[in-house]
């Protein structure tokens, strides 16, 4: 019967996973990883992993799936297009290497030896809540200190890099005549995301504030 | 008959396997993305199964460790994968070549 879900479980897996790699738009990527990561927390509860099932729902499938798919809203990205100046070697050299680590690894299962593990608590005690909350509160409390480092220096990096202020590209043209500016790129003073329209008497004055060269005007 | 642990380092190393195929073989900048979080979750499964074998905590614990490290990775990809798509109209990792944004 367990076997059964797992072969069911693993199946769908492998099968989402093949999707994510073989469509071409996004979109549809997404939602098959999305597929692969219900199977394996059922996977996880099959294994007595509750409590990190309803993590992988929660945090995979839905907080970091939702950023994913966003992303790919926003952007509003076109489908893939088929082999253009692309390496013409790459899928054959792919197919290559995983065959290589499917090997490897399959090497490995089949030659090291079983070995015996004497369990040190009783089945139900592992991957319940309290005892991942213990765990983590008390022997490995420095990594669990360091996530929250890491998770900070996501978050301002992040910020970092997503920001709009200052980033023009240096092909960037003005047209000539009145602009309509953003209130902080005007008033130093004023808060950076203060965004009420501030209309500017000529393109020069704006291509100063933008730090543009104000002769890359464009002639309309 | 019960699921063997073998079974399961078989299934993450095929997840595994897909996840660097899709990484080498896909030019989308997010589909990359999209397959290494495929390889973290392939990872994830041989830490809670050898947990779930071994009857020991850590490697769930280690799971965490992981997702955190994803969620991080996800917030700061995406706002590159913005900055690269701003700058240059195109996800193709082909066309962003040089490391200036």
């Amino acid at each position: 019967m367990l076997a059964l879900l797992f072969i069911l479980f693993a199946g769908l897996a492998i099968g989402c996973a093949l999707a994510v790699v073989a469509q071409r738009n996004p979109l549809y990527s997404a939602i098959s990883l999305i597929g692969v990561f219900i199977s394996l927390a059922c996977l996880y509860i099959m294994l007595a992993a509750p409590f990190i099932a309803a993590v992988q729902v929660i945090v995979y499938a839905g907080a970091i799936m939702v950023l994913v798919v966003f992303v790919i809203m926003l952007l509003n990205v076109e489908q893939q297009e088929r082999g253009r100046t692309r390496l013409k070697f790459l899928v054959p050299t792919a197919v290559v290497l995983a065959a290589v680590l499917i090997a490897e690894v399959a090497f490995i299962l089949v030659t090291v030896q079983e070995f015996r593990v004497n369990p040190t608590a009783s089945p139900s005690d592992i991957g319940i809540t309290n005892s991942i909350g213990s765990g983590l509160f008390t022997r490995y409390l420095l990594p669990f200190e360091i996530t929250s480092i890491l998770l900070l220096m996501a978050i301002v990096g992040a910020m970092t890099l997503a920001r709009r202020g200052g980033l023009l590209s240096p092909d960037a043209r003005l047209i000539p005549g009145a602009q309509t500016l953003p209130l902080h790129l005007v008033d130093p003073s004023a808060a950076p995301d203060d965004l009420r329209p501030v209309e500017m008497e000529s393109s020069e004055e704006a291509a100063r504030l933008l730090g543009v060269d104000p002769r890359l005007t464009r002639k309309e | 008959m019960e699921p063997q642990l073998s079974w399961y380092l078989a299934l993450s190393a095929i997840l595994f396997t897909i996840g660097v195929t899709g990484v080498i073989i896909k030019r989308n900048v997010i589909a990359m993305f999209m397959c290494i979080e495929l390889m973290l979750n392939a990872v994830n499964l041989t830490f809670v199964a050898f947990a779930s074998f071994f009857q020991d905590v850590t490697g769930q614990l280690f799971v965490f460790i992981v997702m955190t490290v994803a969620a991080a990775e996800a917030a700061v990809g995406l706002g590159i994968i913005i900055a690269i798509f701003r700058n240059r109209e195109s996800l193709d990792v082909d066309e962003a070549s040089i490391l200036k944004l």
